[in-house]
């Protein structure tokens, strides 16, 4: 679990990460020998080695699934000073968003990281557009120095899950 | 477009080649879908939007005509709008062109659709044909470098020639690129065997591929051993390496065969499966004439080799003689003993052979006692 944000353990706010849909999680320009697990598996994001970078430019186009519906609370990203992401848009619920209508939609919020988030201070979302969230869509439209590649650390989200059934939880009582 | 230096014309032969295509990636994979669009003319006009069905898109090619000017920008930009809208969004987005005119457009602009569709990770395949422009090459190059992310993208130059657009595309990247069975498609379509042993495409039937190889394998030790009796009778002088040698061979097939005596049955290797074939049918019908159709397989197979002929006439005296062997097959199947039969049966082997006897020897003891009992009666009868 977390250690570096005991605020945003409370209310029962656990890791998101294990209700991730990883077969559907997608990230649009992103550099190969870069790619998106290096920030958001287990492992991997705490590697200091391993990190998410971009590629064609300083944008990456972020895409989660959710396996079950859950709340969003916060949100971790940690990144390099200079080239770590600035503005973050997040999309609740809209599903394969390109780069082209990225702008067509108000995003369900924005977050303009500073140095203290990079280095692993939570931001605290507007929990009110984050109630029933099937899927995420994470937007990093600029970074901090305005460099050519951005690159992220780490992507950590922490919430709870609405009382939906886990499937995969109903089929283990039937073996019995 | 209407040039004859890609035969007939260049927009027949752009046609093939496209339907040579669609065909192909239909049929690679199911949830494959391909649409076409023109560039020029009026302007670009989407003629078929991505679907699987394999007939529209050829019938769509009937309505095309010559004329206009090429549109190469807006064309790749169009054709991203289109995968962009594509039903199934799982589906990787690939987009072909084919380019003949002359390209009126900067390479910067060109560089600067490149690298959208990187970003939108969209693949580019360009096939370069028709006009043959210093400029175009470098702005067409220079496009691949900006698409290209891993070399998922391709360029293919096709100077003008004798041999047909589509032909010189199969070999292509852009055909095989994908890899899965694509290639088994081509290989049919230009004719079977393009490149695969056997005609069969290891990727579609890699059980009947692995099958025939073995076989080719059995019957190549097989006739080598044969040529290797046939020519040791034949030169009395040199006989004793030979035998040696040929003993090796055979002693190398019949090992895996006997290494794992307990489980044969279940076991059986293609080259146990071609012999127990044999057997049966030597057991069921009359001899000799199961006997006759085994060797025209084998002449049939080396027509040229006289030698070889020859070990063949001397088997089939061998065979004639061996009438009573089957009815020991029928009984001692399967058994380990049953090795020792077959091997008498093949051609080239000589069961009295001593180091093919220490061989079944070093068995179990059983199978060591049945043979010695049939090995009398093989000399009484020859």
């Amino acid at each position: 679990m977390a250690t570096e944000a005991p605020s945003s353990l409370q209310r029962n706010q656990v890791d998101l990460m294990e209700f991730i849909d990883w077969s559907g999680v997608e990230c649009l320009n992103q550099n190969s020998s870069h790619s998106l697990p290096n920030a958001l598996k287990q492992g991997y994001r705490e590697d200091e080695g391993l990190h998410l970078e971009s590629d064609a430019d300083e944008q990456l186009l972020i895409y989660i699934p959710f396996n079950q519906v859950v709340k969003i609370h916060s949100i971790v990203i940690i990144g390099p000073e200079e080239e770590g992401p600035k503005t973050v848009k997040l999309f609740a619920n809209r599903e394969h968003m390109g780069f082209s209508n990225v702008n067509d939609f108000p995003p369900s919020d924005v977050a303009v990281l500073s140095e203290d988030n990079l280095k692993g201070k939570p931001v605290i979302l507007k929990y009110v557009k984050f109630q029933n969230v099937r899927s995420l869509t994470i937007f990093i439209e600029e970074n901090q120095s305005g460099s050519e590649i951005s690159k992220v650390q780490k992507i950590a989200l922490f919430g709870s899950t609405v009382e939906t059934t886990d499937m995969k939880g109903l089929k283990k009582i039937e073996d019995h | 477009m209407r040039n004859g230096d890609y035969s007939p014309t260049r927009f027949d032969a752009q046609k093939d080649a496209v339907s040579l295509i669609s065909g192909a990636k239909t049929q690679a994979n199911p949830e494959n879908t391909v649409g076409v669009l023109t560039m020029a003319g009026k302007g670009v006009r989407v003629l078929v939007t991505p679907t699987s069905d394999l007939g529209k898109i050829l019938a769509c090619a009937h309505g095309m005509e010559v004329g206009g000017e090429m549109n190469l920008a807006a064309g790749i930009q169009v054709a991203q709008l289109a995968l962009k809208h594509r039903q199934n969004k799982k589906q990787q987005q690939r987009i072909i062109v084919f380019v003949g005119s002359p390209v009126t457009y900067d390479k910067k602009v060109l560089e600067l659709i490149g690298r959208k569709l990187k970003k939108n990770s969209v693949a580019l395949d360009i096939v370069n044909f028709g006009e043959e422009d210093e400029e175009k090459t470098e702005k067409l190059e220079a496009l691949l470098a900006a698409v290209n992310n891993n070399d998922s993208s391709h360029i293919v130059h096709v100077p003008p020639g004798p041999s047909a657009l589509s032909d010189v595309l199969i070999s292509t990247p852009i055909f095989t690129g994908d890899g899965e069975g694509a290639s088994g498609y081509v290989a049919a379509a230009a004719g079977g065997g393009l490149g695969f042993e056997f005609g069969v495409d290891p990727n579609l039937d890699p059980e009947l591929a692995l099958a025939l190889r073995v076989s080719m394998e059995e019957e190549r030790a097989r006739q080598e051993a044969a040529a290797k009796k046939a020519a040791e009778e034949a030169a009395t002088g040199e006989k004793g390496e030979q035998s040696t040698s040929q003993d090796v061979t055979m002693a190398e097939n019949v090992n895996p065969g006997t290494s794992e005596p307990e489980k044969k049955t279940h076991d059986l290797t293609d080259d146990e499966n071609a012999l127990l074939q044999q057997a049966l049918a030597m057991s069921m019908d009359d001899s000799s004439s199961t006997v006759a159709v085994r060797d025209t397989d084998m002449l049939d197979a080396s027509a040229d080799d006289h030698d070889l002929q020859l070990a063949l006439q001397l088997s089939v005296q061998d065979s004639q003689g061996d009438q009573s062997n089957p009815n020991d097959v029928n009984k001692i199947f399967p058994d380990q003993s049953y090795m020792s039969s077959v091997l008498a049966q093949l051609p080239g082997v000589d069961p009295n052979d001593p180091a093919i006897k220490d061989l079944l020897a070093s068995m179990q003891n059983q199978p060591e006692n049945k043979e010695e009992n049939k090995e009398p009666k093989e000399k009484e009868k020859k």
